[in-house]
């Protein structure tokens, strides 16, 4: 890597429900770069970003973002450090009982003391940036779900921060609405000079805007590098996810007994 | 027989850390200086969701709730022939026990209910989380003025409750079955104690409000974030709420009322 890490995960174990996630997964993500983290479902990857935003402590290793030492820090210390994190959540998780103008001027009225005329042009500024500036007084119930995520990554760069998370950005989306949101992913880390951590299962839509990516699975980095490395990465698992080949290492049976014995056929099948 | 045994052990530890769990969320909750300029506004909202917008629940049962004390009682006081003691018998029953009990009983089901379906869907939907990754504590900013206003509401509430059933009595005591209106308000005047009765009223309101406003905020917050956990969050407000109030109601009568 080229650039020195934003954030930097060593070692990290974490487990849930007597589940082991995370089983010692070390991974640097560059500074100003988009880093695309891939793995299947339900391999944490949405637990990766909670770790690096403070929202869960691992049970060991460490999380450095931006120097801090995250599960170290104190509350205060660690809404602050928030303070220069944007995350866009799968669902968007705009507050319903606000308007999109409200919205995206939330986190403007809360955390800072700029006159009214002010938060209104950055508000704007920053719906123009996602197209949305017509949309400024519909509420969230009236938006569809593409729109939803626009909005709330208008609200997430609103106090310019220095990381955005994605997570999923492009689950359930329509081509059209996948096609503004990665543009728009890319448009922003290049304008703003942002790190984007980018966290999804869409294959061709991450490796083509991210600089850098890595592939989890059973809680550990199966692989990692340029999008170019991991499309040669010898590894089987790693070339199954790339290709979305239904059997291969990550078998297409749930294990099982035996199916002559849950069938009930004493004769034995093939 | 050990199965049992663990299963019951269980669910002891359950219930501890459930309680330690409330324990620190309250903690966390009442934990620091609220900012007047932000926090101020944030209450009045919800002022105005849990309390305007039960009024007419409670003015209805109030109302009602006088009014069948009014007809019962006197049923009863006329056998003996003091049916001019129900106006002292309506406020009592009312200041000092249906008043704030009924209440709470209402406004865990009305106000209660909606508040832990509310944050539930916050939670549900990442509200909150994204509110903490924006680096705004969601029980200050979210929790902490639903819990408050609870706490302000229900006493309110609760004396409104009383005023319109003392009203609701009257209209069936004296302007229906024709008690002497000096006597229903007389009897009423001398025998209720502002300290006794009203003031100790107002004190178990409050205390009510204070609990069913926690398991309300805390069971929307503590909940499982998917459709049947809201519905059974929303469930277990009201029936702990409902009960958290009786039992109370017998330990705070007992310790105000009891002569022991």
């Amino acid at each position: 890597m080229d650039s020195p890490a934003y954030i930097s995960l060593k070692d990290v174990v974490f487990s849930r429900s007597g589940r082991r996630i995370f089983d010692g997964v070390s991974l640097d993500i560059p500074r100003g770069k988009i880093t695309a983290i891939m793995g299947p479902s339900g391999t944490g990857k949405t637990t990766l970003l909670r770790l690096i935003g403070g929202q869960l402590k691992p049970d060991s290793g460490s999380v450095v973002v931006d120097g801090h030492e995250v599960p170290k820090l104190r509350r205060k210390a660690l809404y602050s450090l928030r303070e220069k994190m944007g995350m866009l959540f799968q669902s968007g998780a705009l507050f319903t009982d606000l308007s999109v103008f409200e919205n995206v001027a939330f986190p403007l009225r809360v955390h800072t003391k700029l006159p009214e005329d002010m938060i209104r042009d950055i508000v704007l500024m920053k719906l123009e940036a996602v197209g949305l500036r017509g949309a400024r007084q519909l509420m969230p119930s009236e938006l569809s779900g593409g729109m939803t995520r626009r909005v709330a990554l208008a609200r997430s760069i609103s106090l310019d921060p220095e990381l955005i998370m994605y997570d999923e950005p492009f689950a359930g989306q329509d081509p059209i609405a996948m096609g503004v949101l990665v543009k728009l992913i890319r448009d922003l880390n290049s304008s703003m000079g942002l790190t984007s951590v980018l966290v999804s299962h869409d294959v061709p839509e991450s490796l083509s805007i991210c600089h850098y990516a890595c592939i989890i699975s059973d809680g550990k980095v199966i692989g990692e590098g340029t999008p170019e490395e991991l499309r040669a990465h010898p590894s089987g698992k790693v070339q199954q996810f790339l290709q979305g080949q239904p059997d291969g290492p990550v078998p297409f049976h749930y294990p099982a007994e035996g199916a002559a014995q849950d069938f009930g056929l004493s004769g034995g099948v093939s | 027989m050990i199965e049992r045994i663990a299963a019951f052990g269980r669910l002891g530890l359950d219930i501890v850390s459930s309680f330690g769990r409330s324990g620190r969320f309250l903690a966390g909750v009442l934990g620091g200086v609220p900012r007047p300029a932000t926090g101020f506004p944030l209450l009045l909202k919800q002022l105005y969701a849990v309390g305007v917008l039960s009024l007419a629940i409670i003015v209805v049962s109030g109302l009602f709730i006088g009014m069948v004390l009014g007809l019962q009682g006197y049923t009863i006081l006329s056998d003996y022939g003091s049916e001019a003691a129900i106006g002292q018998m309506i406020a009592l029953t009312l200041v000092r026990e249906l008043g704030p009990v009924v209440t709470a009983l209402l406004f865990a089901g009305r106000a209660g209910s909606a508040l832990t379906a509310e944050i539930g869907l916050m939670k549900a939907t990442e509200q909150l989380s994204s509110m903490e990754m924006m680096g705004v504590d969601p029980l200050r900013r979210v929790i902490a003025p639903r819990l408050w206003a609870g706490f302000i509401a229900m006493p309110v509430l609760a004396v409104i409750f009383s005023v319109v059933g003392i009203w609701g009595g009257m209209l069936v005591g004296v302007d229906w079955l024709g008690v002497f209106e000096g006597s229903f308000w007389g009897n009423m005047q001398s025998s209720v104690d502002f300290v006794d009765d009203v003031l100790n009223g107002v004190i178990k309101s409050v205390v009510f409000g204070f609990v069913c406003a926690w398991i309300a905020v805390y069971q929307g917050y503590d909940c499982v974030p998917t459709s049947a956990g809201i519905s059974s969050a929303t469930t277990k407000t009201v029936v702990y709420s409902s009960l958290a109030v009786l039992g109370l109601d017998f330990v705070l009568t007992a310790v105000m009322f009891g002569d022991f």
